[in-house]
């Protein structure tokens, strides 16, 4: 990954001819020289951000996909969209942005290249990845050594280790982000042949946005329970609630309103009121 | 909190979270904790060399309710791995007296202790400063409280906020100009200097005579004066050349760079006996100059004058130097507009970048900016990996044990 992108770098330096800094070693990409476990790690080109948002907003494609077709994680690829979204929406009402900045600071950062496929030249290339999109994350239940003695006749797999661990612990196959990777790499090995293949993926794919839809669905239903009234400067939303949620005690987290013999701590000293949580 | 008294002493050196040339001193004498004390020292020296570069604006009270001895840690898995293999491998025959198998290498260390400060990472103010908005935390806390950033599109003034994975926030592009762009004031010597050379300006103004009408000899050399005089000359010259050296720094084939260096050479000796310089020279020059871009312009091989003079570039070279050509055009327009001189800007304009940002120039993972809208996105917690640790800290790996050490509250 990392010497394809150093051969990228290179060969664009040759085409400049002289550019009289050779290109960077990863001594120099460590910005403090005492932490060894740090580095200036690329970020995405402009060409690349671009083109994940083509592919997402234009073509369509799912996050999931074009994670691993630009080999960039999930998240990654939603805030590039998210935020190129945002860039567009503000050259449509001719905002100023900070393009000499931008451009400096890209220029002092390592950069992510895009292989743009339509080239002649990048025929047969592969697009550079950018990291590694199946992060597993270490569960808690899994930090400490356990030591479970199992019979050595006994087929003991990371299903089996998961559940030794914590009851409901999934295994790695199924907590990574891309598990549909694994399936396919699965039903490869088990010699399906390609329509078998092509037709597995097409059922998990319909189950996956029958899902969504579900989701949506309730998020709709939910959304249609409030009722607003609009009003000139604030809209009122009222929603259903029941005594009921109080509790027997008066004390239920659902409650709402003054409750007697439930003191309000919000003026009290030492209460924080930096909100938690706020809403996209 | 207050800012405190010597906060870069270089007595006591201390690493502070921004972009000056104290912190990069600070950075490069910065040394591994000396070992030979007691446990309790080495601990209060770690707490207190990192404390002053993490969070140094939080009160250690309030740091200490948000340390947190969980420290999130991620494992890159291979997929086709996982395929191919249900984990029973692992121990398939150890009971049977087989080894491990001594061919694979052991993973990475995960450098966790590295981590000891991720809660601070998530707070608005720094990941401003991480996400090169700011130029210090400081800073960067000064523009939340002052109402320059937006989270979720919303204006939060509280720079303690802890970001949740997924929220975006936006700072004001002109803030973040001022803050990361050289700055307008100049030292103090420079503006002495400045101000010594305008008064000595001034008095040769009111020194020269004023009133007085030009006398007709001197109307008579102006008449002359139709060509352009030595002065005018060397600063037309001078764009030529910087035209060209625009030129040449954009992508060319060698050949074409040999000529146009010929061409520069020239231009150079010209300037060097600029006293000497008459107008056919530049005249030459420029049209030197001029036949070249005329070159270029022509569209492969159609208005080229072919009978005249020598094909200076093929086809494909022309195409290039078209190009190289174009770019210059489009670089010089979007200086004229986006990188202006502008004396109402808080900021040295034309921007550039501000001393010693580069080196402190990183991005850390867990933050996925757009620099062009002045806005990032907050993707997750800051994770271990093995051999990565992604807080950025400037220690070395045992004072972070030792600080975590200290947090663990069982001292």
């Amino acid at each position: 990954m990392a010497a394809r992108r150093d051969e990228e770098k290179r060969a664009q330096d040759a085409k400049e001819e002289d550019a009289s800094l050779p290109p960077e070693t990863t001594e120099d990409l460590r910005p403090f020289p005492m932490n060894r476990h740090f580095r200036s790690q690329p970020v995405l080109s402009e060409q690349l951000r671009e083109a994940i948002y083509n592919r997402v907003a234009k073509d369509g494609a799912t996050v999931a996909l074009a994670s691993v077709e630009f080999g960039v994680s999930n998240e990654r690829v939603g805030a590039v969209v998210r935020l190129k979204q945002l860039e567009k929406e503000w050259v449509a009402q001719g905002k100023t942005m900070a393009l000499p900045y931008s451009k400096a600071v890209l220029n002092m950062l390592p950069q992510t290249p895009y292989i743009d496929p339509s080239l002649p030249e990048n025929r047969g290339k592969r697009p550079i990845p950018h990291e590694s999109i199946n992060d597993l994350i270490v569960h808690p239940a899994t930090r400490q050594q356990l030591f479970v003695p199992v019979a050595e006749s006994r087929q003991f797999t990371r299903v089996d280790a998961g559940k030794a661990f914590q009851n409901d612990l999934l295994p790695a196959d199924d907590r990574i982000p891309h598990p549909e990777l694994v399936q396919a790499e699965r039903e490869l090995a088990a010699g399906l042949s390609h329509e078998e293949r092509l037709r597995l993926a097409e059922k998990r794919f319909a189950a996956i946005q029958e899902k969504k839809k579900a989701e949506e669905a309730q998020i709709q239903a939910e959304l249609a329970s409030l009722k607003t009234v609009p009003k000139r400067r604030w809209d009122f939303v009222f929603q259903d609630v029941s005594v009921e949620h109080a509790g027997k005690d008066g004390r239920g987290l659902k409650g709402v309103g003054w409750r007697y013999g439930f003191p309000h701590e919000d003026r009290k000293k030492g209460q924080v009121k930096i909100p938690t949580k706020i809403e996209a | 909190m207050r800012k405190p008294h010597r906060y870069h002493s270089l007595k006591k050196l201390k690493i502070r979270q921004d972009w000056s040339r104290w912190s990069l001193y600070s950075i490069a004498k910065l040394q591994r904790p000396n070992l030979g004390r007691t446990y309790f020292q080495q601990k209060w020296d770690a707490k207190a060399a990192s404390r002053a570069y993490h969070g140094e604006v939080i009160r250690e009270k309030k740091w200490k309710r948000l340390f947190k001895r969980s420290i999130p840690a991620v494992v890159p898995m291979d997929h086709k791995y996982l395929a191919r293999h249900d984990g029973s491998e692992q121990a398939a025959g150890r009971g049977a007296g087989a080894d491990r198998n001594e061919e694979q290498k052991d993973p990475q260390m995960t450098p966790y202790m590295q981590m000891t400060y991720w809660p601070i990472e998530r707070r608005l103010d720094t990941a401003i400063f991480r996400s090169l908005f700011a130029s210090s935390v400081r800073q960067a806390r000064q523009f939340v409280v002052h109402g320059m950033v937006k989270v979720n599109g919303k204006k939060v003034p509280y720079p303690g906020y802890l970001l949740n994975p997924g929220d975006m926030f936006q700072v004001e592009p002109e803030a973040v100009m001022f803050a990361t762009g050289a700055p307008k004031t100049r030292s103090a010597v420079a503006r002495r200097i400045s101000a010594e050379k305008k008064a000595a300006r001034g008095e040769t103004r009111t020194n020269e005579p004023k009133d007085q009408e030009p006398s007709i000899a001197e109307l008579a050399a102006k008449e002359k004066r139709a060509e352009p005089t030595h002065t005018e000359l060397k600063t037309s010259m001078q764009e030529i050349m910087t035209n060209v050296d625009e030129v040449l720094t954009t992508e060319l084939k060698a050949k074409d760079k040999q000529k146009f260096r010929e061409f520069r050479l020239s231009v150079k000796k010209a300037i060097a006996k600029w006293k000497a310089a008459s107008p056919e020279t530049l005249s030459t020059l420029d049209a030197q100059f001029s036949f070249l871009k005329e070159q270029l312009a022509a569209k492969t091989g159609t208005a080229a004058p072919s009978g005249d003079a020598e094909p200076l570039f093929s086809e494909e070279d022309q195409a290039k130097l078209k190009k190289a050509f174009d770019k210059l055009k489009e670089k010089a327009e979007y200086d004229a507009q986006w990188n202006k001189r502008d004396a109402n800007k808080p900021y040295l304009t034309p921007w550039r970048p501000r001393d010693y940002m580069s080196a402190f120039a990183f991005i850390p993972r867990y933050l996925e900016v757009n620099q062009n809208i002045c806005a990032a996105v907050y993707l997750r917690h800051p994770v271990a990996r093995p051999g990565l640790a992604e807080v950025p800290t400037p220690f070395s790996y045992e004072t972070g044990q030792l600080a975590f050490n200290w947090y663990l509250r069982r001292r």
